[in-house]
């Protein structure tokens, strides 16, 4: 990786925050152990929005659909068939990521191959979330309707149950560090680089060969399993699945995470996912109205301000702002 | 630059329209490996056309385009690419958040090789800048990176749609050099209106005028066409 040393900090980074995240289970209370359990499934979705986002250019408001298909995928097949406990979350697993992954190719099939892209795709994977939303609250002999479903047992496979806080705070730390060094490994090599490369100019790509749609859509839809994976194991976390889990409000949430990290780093969307999570406590704590206004002021302004992200946005300040750096005015 | 030296691209009876509009008529050439072509014209006279039917962007309305014996016509940009057929736009298309090396990297694909990478930098004369981001470049650099760019693909055919395209006389005068030595190893074909490099470049010349080739033959020769000189030296 010696040609994209531009990279190489966000790789410390992600080493450093790994390795703080896993001494909390020396320091913490289980109860704050599964809240950061939670946290990193969060993050877990955020990065799997800027393996696509990130690195395409190209927004999707569906990643909240992926999320809530491995989420319910998981809570339907292991609360209602019957199947062995010792397997049943595996098969959970699989359904929710299977799920995800055929809606993705499908849905991703035919706008990408179509030529959809930019606020066209956005819009359409809108509509997507919207329609998932419905069939989570509509089909209730199924889902559980508004109530969701409850009763989904902690993650297991044969020969272990992951049910302390510990457990499954290790399991997912495990899982969040194997797809963050994974994703890093893979953009800061050949694949990153032609995702750049598209994302500059897609028509130059395909003149030099590349299947640029194929690329496209196998980003997608490895993007939408990693969400997918992220909300089977939320469902295993939080014991239940609720219509908000594959709603618009966590598909805006989760492009917040992403954008106050600042796309296209990856680990930032872990620290954003973080920080923002972090805050969110803190106002919902003095009124709980107050949240959906400040998350809507802030994507009004990531829209118009800042579209680039947050550290993006800072980073040109702060050029600006000293005499002989650049900036341009 | 190996290549296939008995493939060649030929054009048979090509036209293509749009609508009532016949941009390119009845065009039949035949273009050599390792030789090559200028194609000149007046504005509007189907050289970009041409042009793009030869690289996948239009099929054609009717005849037929074959690489080395095979119909490409309607196939996609991508697979006729890794058929061997580049191509520079006449804007130049570089990836702009990338460096050039990267660039470069990303047109060799799977077969780049760093000696190959330095090669193809020292021809485009950008060995000094290969750590610099490409959107950054001066237009002239930025010309010579998409050349150097379609060279790492070891293309069978080079397409340049004006690659002298607001640069300098000196540049230009590099470019045609550039190109002069490309000769027997990549069939170049190029689109042009500077006549000064197409005199530098002293090919093979093929005249279009609505559409249609009206005069081919070696530049000198073509030069001396009173046809030719009518209906387009003569105005300039």
């Amino acid at each position: 990786m010696k040609h994209l040393t531009a990279l190489r900090p966000a790789t410390k980074i992600a080493l450093a925050v790994m390795a703080a995240l896993a001494l909390l289970p020396f320091v913490s209370e289980d109860y704050v152990l599964s809240n950061w359990r939670d946290v990193m499934l969060l993050a877990l979705f955020a990065l799997s929005l800027d393996l696509f986002w990130g690195r395409t250019g190209i927004l999707s408001f569906g990643h909240a659909t992926f999320f809530g298909l491995g989420a319910y995928g998981m809570a339907i097949t292991t609360t209602r068939f019957g199947i062995d406990p010792a397997w049943a979350s595996l098969a959970g697993l699989g359904m929710g990521v299977g799920l995800a992954t055929v809606v993705a190719a499908l849905v991703g099939y035919f706008m990408i191959y179509g030529g959809v892209r930019g606020a066209y795709f956005t819009i359409v994977t809108l509509a997507m979330t919207i329609v998932a939303h419905n069939v989570a609250v509509g089909w209730s002999s199924v889902t559980g309707g508004d109530s969701g479903l409850i009763g989904v047992a902690p993650f297991q496979v044969p020969g272990v149950i992951f049910a302390s806080p510990v457990q499954s705070f290790a399991l997912v730390l495990t899982v969040l560090a194997l797809c963050l060094s994974g994703a890093l490994r893979m953009m800061n090599g050949r694949a990153g680089l032609v995702l750049a490369a598209i994302r500059d100019s897609e028509i130059k790509a395909e003149t030099l060969g590349y299947r640029t749609s194929l690329i496209l859509l196998a980003t997608f839809v490895a993007s939408a399993a990693m969400a997918a994976l992220a909300g089977a194991l939320y469902a295993t976390g939080t014991g239940f699945v609720a219509p908000d889990m594959i709603a618009l409000l966590l598909s805006t949430e989760v492009i917040i995470w992403v954008a106050v990290g600042g796309s296209g780093s990856l680990i930032g969307a872990v620290i954003g996912t973080v920080v923002v999570w972090h805050l969110q406590q803190k106002v919902s704590s003095v009124s709980i109205a107050a949240w959906p206004i400040a998350i809507g002021s802030f994507f009004i302004l990531l829209v118009l301000v800042f579209p680039k992200g947050l550290p993006d946005f800072v980073m040109t300040q702060f050029r600006r702002a000293r005499p002989g750096q650049g900036g341009g005015k | 630059m190996t290549g296939l030296m008995t493939a060649d691209l030929t054009l048979d009876r090509a036209c293509r329209s749009f609508g009532t509009y016949h941009a390119v008529t009845d065009v039949s050439l035949t273009f050599a490996a390792g030789e090559m072509t200028c194609i000149i014209g007046p504005n509007g006279a189907g050289k970009s056309t041409l042009l793009n039917l030869m690289c996948g962007t239009l099929p054609l309305s009717s005849g037929r385009i074959t690489l080395g014996g095979m119909s490409i016509d309607g196939m996609s940009r991508d697979r006729i690419a890794r058929l061997g057929i580049a191509r520079k736009f006449q804007v130049p298309t570089v990836f702009e958040s990338l460096s050039i090396t990267e660039n470069l990297r990303v047109a060799a694909g799977k077969a780049a090789d760093a000696d190959w990478l330095a090669g193809v930098l020292a021809m485009v004369n950008l060995t000094a800048d290969a750590g610099l981001r490409a959107g950054t470049l001066p237009h002239g650099k930025k010309q010579w990176l998409e050349i150097g760019m379609a060279l790492a693909m070891r293309p069978r055919i080079l397409l340049l749609d004006e690659p002298t395209a607001g640069l300098s006389v000196d540049e230009t005068l590099a470019t045609a050099n550039l190109l002069r030595g490309l000769q027997g190893r990549v069939s170049v074909i190029v689109i042009e209106h500077d006549m000064g490099f197409v005199r530098e470049l002293g090919a093979r010349t093929v005249v279009l005028h609505h559409g249609r080739i009206i005069a081919a033959g070696p530049f000198s020769a073509i030069e001396q066409d009173d046809t030719v000189r009518d209906i387009y030296l003569g105005r300039r």
